[in-house]
């Protein structure tokens, strides 16, 4: 009897193992929505952690601010004279605006692929299991989020939307490993140059930028854009700053490593960014 | 204490776990990652001081909560979760129940889900990380800070534990 028994456990173990790896292999295949479980479920916790999270924010939030005093006359001082920097920046962005207008009238040419809408967010959670960096946004497919979309701090680029449910959205960092997360992105220089983002060098903590020509000449300090020829993101997000440049291993192309512009950690509030200009054949598509 | 309590309980403790780690998401001295497993602390609690049953279930309903919620790799928590409540119901059949083992056991199972989400994790090409790094920057902080956080907590949460377990046994004779 016993030993009945046993099997009994050990045919249990077994199955719910297949049943594991089942799951484990259809939730890795590139999925275009949740299913309705998933999106209730999230959208159930999301709610409940918003109520959670303003109290620990609060908490947070008060030994932040005891930091942020000991550090308050030098950073007044630095401010200062960005300010005075800022001034001078400001009236030529809108010299150059009402020129680009203008130009733009000229050519008849209304859309550019750097307009975008801005959806604010509050990051409300992340992944508590730290394999693959997540947030937790507030937004979701209700207030016109939709997967894929770029997903930026002020500072910079951080990552783009991976799942959304009604009122929720999962954000995918740009430091998660995803062979699928291809950015399409340029060098500004005196001739852009063009390549893909391509991974995350864990060690480095820099990004990838791949499949750079192999005479194309680039310095460390260059800045690094996303191109909009992507389909999704729009022109113009700045990603960061190059750090190295080096050939590839068969020497055809050139990999620069891309210090990300935006902090990965620490991250309160972000923007999701919607392109005016949509893809025209994917909106058929669907 | 209300009926309820015990559900509250572990589903703040799943929401903490996400919101913790958003608000102190900054590596510990920009090497060490913590992992916050008190969930797992909790369903081993409840796993030796309330029952088998209870800790399966806690364990697998929130195990598969935290899949859908936050990981999007459904099952592996569900799964390991729930095996970790029965091996230790098992285990506790020839030991004795007290805070002190209890502490042991959450620490061993904290020891095993890490190795386990790390294993899931290069099988499925989700990192890089080697060996060696996973051991010193994730491994190792993530057991000692939860060593600290369960001696300190251990007797009140079996205090707490024990005297709800009496509560609802009063409440409904079965």
């Amino acid at each position: 009897m016993p030993k009945f028994f046993l099997n009994k456990r050990l045919i249990i173990l077994l199955v719910s193992i297949m049943v594991l790896v089942a799951l484990i292999g259809f939730s890795l295949k590139e999925r275009n929505e949740l299913s309705w479980m998933e999106k209730f479920v999230k959208d159930t916790v999301v709610f409940m952690q918003s109520i959670v999270h303003k109290p620990a924010q609060f908490v947070a939030g008060f030994f932040e601010n005891v930091n942020d005093l000991r550090h308050t006359y030098e950073e007044n001082k630095r401010l200062k004279e960005h300010l005075e920097q800022y001034v001078l920046l400001q009236s030529e962005v809108e010299s150059l605006k009402k020129e680009n207008e203008r130009l733009r009238e000229l050519l008849n040419k209304k859309e550019s692929l750097r307009d975008f809408v801005a959806i604010q967010a509050t990051v409300i959670g992340r992944n508590p299991d730290r394999w693959e960096e997540t947030l937790i946004v507030n937004k979701g497919s209700q207030h016109g989020v939709k997967k894929d979309m770029a997903v930026i701090t002020p500072q910079g680029l951080i990552g783009k939307v991976r799942s959304v449910s009604p009122f929720s959205a999962t954000v995918q960092l740009l430091s998660a490993k995803d062979r699928q997360n291809r950015i399409s992105a340029f060098i500004q220089g005196d001739e852009n140059v063009f390549g893909l983002i391509e991974g995350y060098d864990e060690e480095r903590e820099a990004l990838l930028l791949k499949r750079i020509p192999y005479d194309a000449k680039i310095e460390k300090g260059q800045r690094v854009f996303t191109s909009g020829l992507g389909g999704i993101f729009p022109k113009g997000l700045f990603i960061g700053e190059v750090e190295e440049v080096v050939a590839d291993e068969y020497g055809l192309t050139q990999i620069a490593y891309i210090k990300p512009a935006a902090n990965f950690y620490d991250i309160d509030d972000v923007i999701i960014v919607k392109r005016k200009i949509e893809m025209s054949q994917e909106e058929e598509g669907q | 204490m209300s009926r309820l309590f015990l559900p509250s309980l572990v589903t703040v403790m799943f929401l903490l776990e996400s919101i913790i780690v958003q608000l102190f998401s900054q590596p510990l001295f920009d090497v060490y990652l913590l992992v916050p497993r008190m969930l797992l602390v909790l369903i081993v609690f409840i796993t030796i001081f309330i029952g088998q049953t209870e800790g399966m279930t806690y364990g697998f309903i929130f195990g598969l909560l935290y899949d859908v919620a936050y990981t999007e790799l459904l099952g592996a928590y569900a799964f390991a979760f729930s095996l970790i409540a029965y091996l230790i119901a098992k285990a506790m059949n020839v030991l004795h129940k007290n805070a002190w083992t209890a502490s042991f056991f959450a620490i061993v199972a904290i020891a095993c889900v890490e190795w386990y989400a790390y294993a899931i994790q290069l099988v499925i090409g989700g990192t890089t990380m080697s060996v060696q790094t996973f051991f010193q920057a994730r491994f190792l902080p993530t057991l000692f800070i939860h060593t600290i956080v369960i001696l300190i907590i251990a007797y009140l949460l079996k205090q707490t534990l024990l005297k709800w377990h009496e509560k609802r046994d009063e409440s409904s004779p079965v």
